[in-house]
């Protein structure tokens, strides 16, 4: 009998091969399907939780700042690299730039994944979706504008009627979006307004400055409008956000203190890509390339905590420096040895070490940062500008003083019509922005959206641009061609559509 | 009343042998049948007890009159009878009565070319056995079945053990390269932690994998060691791939471990130690002096840092030391025989702080339980430590500035970041690093196979093939607090573990008849599996200086990951295979498939196969021919599917819901994958016509021409951003490989004492993208190897280096401008934007896949003494040497160390100059690094692989040592390379891997050995 069980044994082998349910699928543990992604109105809180982190990967938050902050004369890069950021800094553009293509990328993501969830929510339903629908336009408006910002020249040099980029709607089908084209500057910045109108309109809750809500999609307005040159609504927009009495400007310690802090606790920041302690990223962090400290914050050499080979200009520095007692004199630390200011001496003549640490030390992490978008100070600074364009001096002047007030300047420090001088409301008005949003992204498009050049003479690696290299002076007007980017190469190849920028 | 018995038999089996493979294939439930088994085996125990057998002796010996034990002794057509010989070299073996007439006895034994005897009444059996000196007569394992090489229709080469490990590696692939025709290896990295790739006539894919199956002791997939190998059969074409179904359109690698031999136990110990260097070639960096000059002109230092010459290459390698001791036992008896081995490996890398070592145990066993069921049992554990090459390191030893010193006066490595005047570009000393960091990992594998082969009755085989098998890895890397490295964080230490286990049921029948001349084998074969596997990390800062385990970190650095994932296969297959008088042969197959990583829609695939072969040299016009020994001709065609290399839920559409996904502590997620319910298999449809030839015996040719042609290619295509995503897997297009390849084997001279043997192997692939889905002409523009019908997969697309303009020494490309009236002119520009365009960009007709590749060996063989030395060579394709980005830049990073220029290689320096290399300005001349054919350059080269001298003592010496074998040798890997290629070292991997293949960027070069063994036996 006992060959019979070892028939059985095999056969039991057989059946139960036969029986296996072999056809099986298995789902993934990090992912899930689309088809259970987005079907009730918590997924939409979900998914739209998604959608800031879509905007969080430095492909978006490392590369924009290198785009947008580079190419401004606040900035000294002290020795040459082979990263992307260099060509930015110098003006040297190429059409296969890295930050340029993870910009863009980023940036269609962002959008793609606010418009599954715009294209869910209808506009009639509750507070609480209609806030969730309003935050995703809102990101939607932030990235189609910060493109049309890289990739297209400023709205007010011809109207808006130079290309633009691609505008990507909710709803389009797949043959629309491989066949996208470039809208106009102006097509750009009338979607931006509507989705901010829009949005503003459909938010209702105060979320915390790491979300959008009514005023963070009001202050985008005002500076598009701003942009625009469309100084009225500028000021509606500033204005309401001003006095809608969310945010106050922090003085003192706390305003020398302002990028350490975490952002929810900033009474000042009106929106902030949060970035959690778990989300330090160390050599590549933005700060990296600013500053190089001990675990306290005390500025060290080169390679210690970051790269530190993006200083503040000798320009900027000078300038800021007029006024020693200026509180914004505190964002920046020269990395001083026994008393003297240290150079990067790989350029001749050498590049002074002034650390810029607005990217540095949050929560007492060196890299750690959550860089800010918009904070109260700029809408007062805008609300200034277009006043000043508009005429009305004093209300500009007051604008302008409030914040110089604020980082303890006073007397004859402040302005009045009797002491201007030479100068315009708008020449203070500029000043003013540069020194107190200095290192935020804003210089260069200060400058060229009012049609200024971009002056340096300091050290920095642009004056490799010249021959001899010595020769510090680079002067970009706001007509150049490299004023913007080049459309990534990658993107033209998989679409033929798309024009490139001369 | 006995003959109609056993005829009753006969009939009742061959009824049920049909409906066995049909009811397996077809999954049916088989409850009704196993009484119906049982009862004619039940009377057939009767019948034994009544009949009168004819039991027959005999001994079996060697040419040289010595016993040989554990000779298989079988009936002809008949399998569940045999036996083997014992200690003695004797047999005795029960002839069933109704078997008597026209019995013949087969006796076979590996190595040696079996002969028959008729029984005719005889009962004693001397026999003499001649070792076979022609692989034909060798007897590999094919798809399923065990064929003589000389039977197949199929394309395959055999490797034997000896032949395999005559270089030193604890990985198949280095060992394999060269050894066979159209198998192409490359080792991208000379890092002992790190195996090369294998291709099989050429890549056939786009994004899938290119890996060939690798298929241990008869179960797809498994774990092994080198030093545990038989023989490795390499299957080609697709009548022999086919069985192993969907996932054998790389081809496939058999590896079968050794098994004991019944007889004296023998006891062996291998031993091998050696040394290793990096292979250099004829690159070389700069020397303080030398860089000093080069930067005179354009960035003029202080000529006190000619004080300080520092070569960081030659501080980041070293000479590592290479050890492998192996013991084994093996023997047996009649019923089971066993092999049991112990192996200990340790590899040091050339760079500094990485090595590798490794311990595998094997034991395989073999058990006839009862006449009719063999069992195997095998069991392979290995154990793996690895100290993986910190990448700063190889960084550093190529870009490190000469005149930066390594030490401080005390002998201790500086700390980059505190020392003044560091002119270094990173400010790093890895020196100083490597002190306290580390990265490593070590895994445990454990593989168990249970093998059942029943036959049931002498012309049915029921087989259960059954694997389990494990993975436990953990891996960990330290960044201390008083390095650059884990400065910022106060320390950072990283822990990941890793689980896997895969189970494998493969449950076969096999039915082999024999009518007059015509020979008939039916095969079924069911087979499922399932893999699962899971990781956790953890990633913790702020650890006391030294201290490295996550209990003393005092923060979390990053979140931590986790997940775990299943894949599942099933698959049924059929093949007949028939051959008539030994002559004609014909194979055929079908397979079904399904795997769970394919879309709902499509999961499954159909494939089919179909071989034959002629054995001329049986006809009658060729038999006794003198000139031509043997002559055969062979012919195959069929599909099979390919399903490596995506990822587990490729089909998918996905939301992350990963912490990447969450946002301001919250959980979130985001669209990360874009779906494809129709994803299925890559259909590979293959022919394959080939003849072997033998002259006198004494030479053999084997001649090999194919055609791959892939269609439904998988491809992960990358998409424009506006989508939202970043690519989509397709089935896309179809590509096509067709070559040529060959084998020869002579042995020129033969006489008592000496041998002197050449293998000339060769591959010729051709490689052609036929069509792209959805009529697109190209895809993946803008890479540096798009995907374009009509072209090479891997050849390269790029701008057009045209050299340095003699004016003013800046870098030049070609700029394609296409007129109004399409008039198509070329113009020099020195904008890289200018020549960086779809228009401008242009293929280069010159590719990563070579045009040909080899290997040739000669043995010489002097009584007791072997000469052997092996080269391999690669013809005909380009690398696109990436390094030269950060050291051939023309001023760019003037904080980097510099190449020395290679032959030919001149610098623009005055106008009028006719140069190579463009003006060197500090912070780079514009764009000159960037992508383009400047630094593409031919990698063909030729290695002698290794040259081996070894001596085995002779027997009359061995006679009163106690041993049976005493063996000692010395080899040398990869002594000479020839090549014109500027870096270290011209291998590059050949085979795509993220859409690029042919890419040196900071390499790892490979090693040369000087190893010295001692083997032997008792």
């Amino acid at each position: 009998m006992r060959k019979y069980s070892v028939h059985k044994l095999l056969l039991m082998g057989v059946l139960t091969l036969g029986s296996l349910s072999c056809e099986k699928y298995y789902d993934p543990t990090t992912s899930i399907n689309e088809e259970v992604a987005l079907n009730n109105a918590e997924d939409v809180g979900t998914a739209t939780i998604g959608t800031y982190a879509v905007l969080l990967n430095a492909a978006y938050v490392r590369s924009v700042h290198f785009l947008m902050e580079y190419p401004s004369d606040e900035v000294a890069q002290g020795q040459s690299s082979g990263d992307d950021l260099t060509r930015a800094y110098r003006y040297t553009h190429i059409n296969t730039s890295g930050h340029c293509t993870n910009f863009w990328g980023q940036a269609y993501k962002v959008i793609a994944a606010a418009n599954k969830i715009i294209a869910y929510v209808p506009n009639e339903s509750s507070a609480a979706m209609r806030q969730l629908k309003g935050e995703n336009l809102y990101l939607r408006a932030m990235m189609h504008f910060n493109l049309v910002r890289v990739f297209g020249r400023p709205y007010t040099q011809g109207n808006g009627d130079s290309p633009g980029v691609p505008l990507l709607r909710d709803g389009f089908s797949e043959d629309q979006i491989n066949a996208i084209t470039r809208s106009s500057v102006k097509e750009v910045y009338d979607l931006v307004i509507s989705d901010l109108t829009q949005a503003h309109e459909l938010m209702s809750e105060n979320k915390s400055n790491s979300f959008a809500s009514k005023e963070v999609a009001q202050a985008l307005l005002s500076r598009v409008y701003l942009y625009k040159g469309d100084n009225e609504n500028a000021i509606k927009y500033a204005d309401l956000v001003i006095k809608s009495g969310r945010y106050k400007l922090v003085q003192g310690a706390e305003y020398s203190g302002y990028f350490k802090t975490a952002p929810a606790s900033n009474p000042e920041t009106i929106f902030a890509i949060r970035h959690t302690k778990v989300q330090d990223r160390a050599f590549s962090a933005i700060g990296s390339m600013y500053f190089s400290s001990d675990a306290s914050g005390t500025a060290q050499g080169q390679g210690v905590s970051g790269w530190a080979e993006i200083y503040a200009s000798q320009k900027y520095f000078d300038f800021v420096g007029k006024n020693a007692n200026d509180l914004r004199n505190n964002f920046i630390t020269p990395y001083v040895v026994g008393g003297v200011v240290q150079h990067n001496t790989k350029l001749n003549p050498s590049t002074p070490m002034y650390y810029v640490n607005k990217y540095s030390m949050q929560e007492g992490v060196i890299n750690l940062s959550s860089p800010v978008y918009l904070r109260l100070a700029e809408m007062y600074l805008i609300r200034a500008e277009a006043n000043a364009k508009l005429g009305k001096t004093a209300a500009a002047l007051e604008d302008v003083n409030l914040l110089r007030q604020r980082a303890g300047l006073s007397g004859d420090k402040l302005y009045t019509n009797a002491n201007l001088g030479s100068k315009t409301a708008l020449d203070v008005v500029m000043e003013e922005r540069w020194l107190e949003l200095a290192f935020e992204g804003h210089r260069s498009y200060d400058l060229f959206r009012n049609n200024l050049p971009m002056e340096r003479n300091y050290p920095g690696t642009h004056s490799l641009n010249n021959t001899p290299t010595t020769n510090l002076s680079q002067k970009v007007l706001p007509t150049d061609p490299r004023v913007i980017f080049f459309i990534p190469q990658a993107e033209i190849d998989r679409n033929s559509k798309l024009t490139q920028n001369p | 009343m006995k003959k109609p018995k056993s005829n009753l038999k006969v009939r009742y089996l061959v009824n049920r042998s049909w409906c066995y493979p049909l009811a397996l294939i077809a999954g049916i439930s088989l409850f009704n049948t196993p009484q119906a088994i049982a009862n004619p085996l039940a009377n057939k125990a009767k019948v034994n007890v009544v009949r009168m057998d004819q039991t027959v002796t005999g001994s079996v010996k060697d040419e040289k009159g010595e016993a040989l034990v554990g000779v298989t002794v079988t009936m002809k057509n008949s399998n569940g009878i045999g036996t083997s010989t014992d200690m003695n070299g004797e047999f005795s073996l029960n002839i069933p009565e109704n078997l008597v007439t026209n019995a013949t006895l087969v006796f076979s034994y590996i190595g040696y070319a079996p002969v028959e005897a008729k029984v005719a009444g005889k009962t004693r059996f001397d026999m003499a056995l001649t070792a076979t000196v022609n692989q034909l007569e060798q007897v590999v394992i094919v798809g399923y079945s065990a064929k003589k090489v000389k039977y197949l229709s199929s394309s395959v080469a055999t490797i034997s053990s000896a032949k395999l490990r005559d270089v030193t590696s604890n990985e198949l692939p280095n060992l394999l390269q060269g050894k066979a025709p159209g198998v192409v290896v490359s080792t991208s990295s000379g890092d002992p932690t790190s195996a090369g790739k294998i291709l099989i006539r050429g890549a056939g894919t786009i994004s899938a994998g290119t890996s060939p199956l690798i298929v241990v002791d008869g179960n797809i997939g498994g774990n092994y060691n080198p030093v545990d190998v038989e023989s490795i059969t390499v299957l080609k074409d697709v009548a022999a791939t086919g069985l192993y179904g969907s996932r054998a359109a790389n081809g496939v690698i058999i590896v079968n471990t050794k098994m004991g031999k019944a007889g004296k136990t023998e006891i062996s110990f291998n031993n091998t130690i050696g040394f290793s260097q990096a292979t250099t070639g004829k690159f070389k960096l700069m020397n303080s002096q030398q860089l000093f000059d080069f930067q005179k002109d354009f960035y003029p230092r202080n000529p006190s840092v000619l004080s300080t010459d520092t070569d960081w290459w030659n501080e980041a390698f070293r000479t590592g030391f290479v050890n492998s001791h192996n013991v084994s036992a093996s023997g047996g008896n009649e019923k089971t025989t066993f092999y049991i081995s112990g192996n200990y490996y340790k590899e040091q890398g050339t760079q500094i702080e990485n090595d590798k070592t490794g311990y595998n145990f094997r034991t395989n066993l073999q058990s006839r339980l009862t006449k009719k069921l063999t069992a195997k049992v095998l069991f392979n554990g290995t154990f793996n430590k690895d100290n993986y090459a910190n990448s700063n390191t190889l960084y550093d030893a190529y870009n490190n500035l000469p005149f930066d010193p390594a030490y401080n006066a005390d002998g201790s490595p500086i700390d980059a970041r505190s020392y003044k005047g560091w002119l270094g570009r990173d400010r790093e000393n890895f020196l100083h690093s490597v002190q306290y960091n580390y990265s490593k990992a070590q895994s445990l594998t454990i593989n168990t196979d249970v093998n059942l082969d029943y036959d049931l009755t002498d012309k049915i085989t029921l087989s259960s093939y059954n694997r389990v098998n494990f993975g436990n890895g953990q891996s960990a890397w330290y960044n201390d607090r008083r390095t650059k490295q884990g400065g910022a964080n106060g320390g950072e230490l990283n822990n990941g573990t890793t689980y896997s286990n895969r189970l494998l049921t493969s449950n076969r029948i096999r039915y082999t008849e024999d009518f007059g001349r015509h020979g008939l084998t039916l095969l079924g074969v069911a087979e499922a599996e399932t893999s699962r596997s899971s990781f956790t990390t953890a990633d913790g800062k702020g650890l006391p200086a030294g201290h490295d385990v996550m209990s003393v970190a005092t923060d979390v650095r990053l979140n931590p990951t986790g997940a775990n994932e299943q894949v599942g296969f099933r698959k049924f297959l059929g093949q007949a295979d028939y051959n008539y008088d030994n002559k004609y042969f014909l194979v055929g197959s079908f397979v079904n498939e399904f795997s769970s990583l394919f879309g709902k829609n499509n999961s499954s695939g159909n494939f089919f196969q179909l071989g034959a072969s002629w054995i001329l040299s049986n006809e009658n016009f060729l038999k006794n021919n003198n000139t031509i020994t043997f002559a055969k001709l062979r012919a195959s065609h069929g599909t099979v599917g390919n399903a490596d290399g995506i990822s587990n839920f490729a089909s998918l559409g996905l939301y992350s819901i990963s912490s990447d996904a969450s946002y301001s502590g919250l959980p979130g997620a985001f669209p990360s994958q874009k779906g494809n319910p129709n994803l299925t298999w890559e259909k590979i449809k293959s022919s394959n016509i080939g003849f072997d030839l033998s002259f006198f015996n004494r030479i053999d040719l084997v001649v090999d021409a194919y055609v791959k042609e892939a269609s439904e290619l998988l491809y992960r295509k990358p998409l424009a951003a506006t989508t939202g995503y970043s690519y989509v897997w397709q089935n896309a297009g179809s590509i096509r490989n067709k070559g040529i390849e060959f084998s020869l084997t002579s042995t020129n001279f033969k006489t008592k004492d000496f041998e002197w043997e050449t293998n000339l192997n060769m591959g010729f692939n051709r490689n052609k993208v036929l069509e792209l889905s959805g009529g697109a002409t190209v895809f993946n523009s803008g890479a540096r190897q798009p995907i374009a019908v009509g072209h090479n997969m891997d050849e390269f697309n790029m701008p057009i280096w045209a050299g340095v303009n003699p004016d003013n020494g800046q870098p030049q490309w070609e700029r394609v401008i296409t007129a109004a009236d399409g008039n198509i002119t070329k113009e020099l520009t020195s904008t890289y934007s200018q020549a960086q365009t779809a228009t401008s960009r242009q293929f280069t007709g010159k590719t990563a896949a070579p045009k040909f590749t080899g290997g040739l060996s000669n043995t010489l063989t002097y009584k007791g003494i072997t000469l052997s030395a092996f080269f391999n060579f690669v013809v005909g394709n380009y690398v696109y040497n990436e390094s030269r980005v950060y050291f051939d830049n023309d001023g760019l990073y003037e904080s980097y160390n510099q190449m020395v220029p290679a032959k030919g290689w001149t610098r623009w320096e005055k106008p009028g100059d006719i140069a190579t290399h463009p003006k060197a300005i500090v912070g780079g001349n514009k764009d000159s690094n960037q992508s383009s054919t400047r630094y593409l350059e031919n990698a063909s080269y030729i290695r002698l692989r290794n040259v081996r001298l070894s001596y085995s003592l002779p027997d009359n010496m061995l006679g009163k040592t106690g041993f049976s074998k005493i063996a000692v040798f010395v080899s040398g890997d990869n002594l000479w390379t020839g090549t014109k290629f500027s870096g270290p070292d011209p291998e590059a991997s050949l085979s795509q891997i993220d859409l690029s293949s042919g890419l040196s960027s900071i390499r790892y070069p490979i090693s040369k050995k000087y190893l010295f063994g001692i083997n032997f036996s008792f």
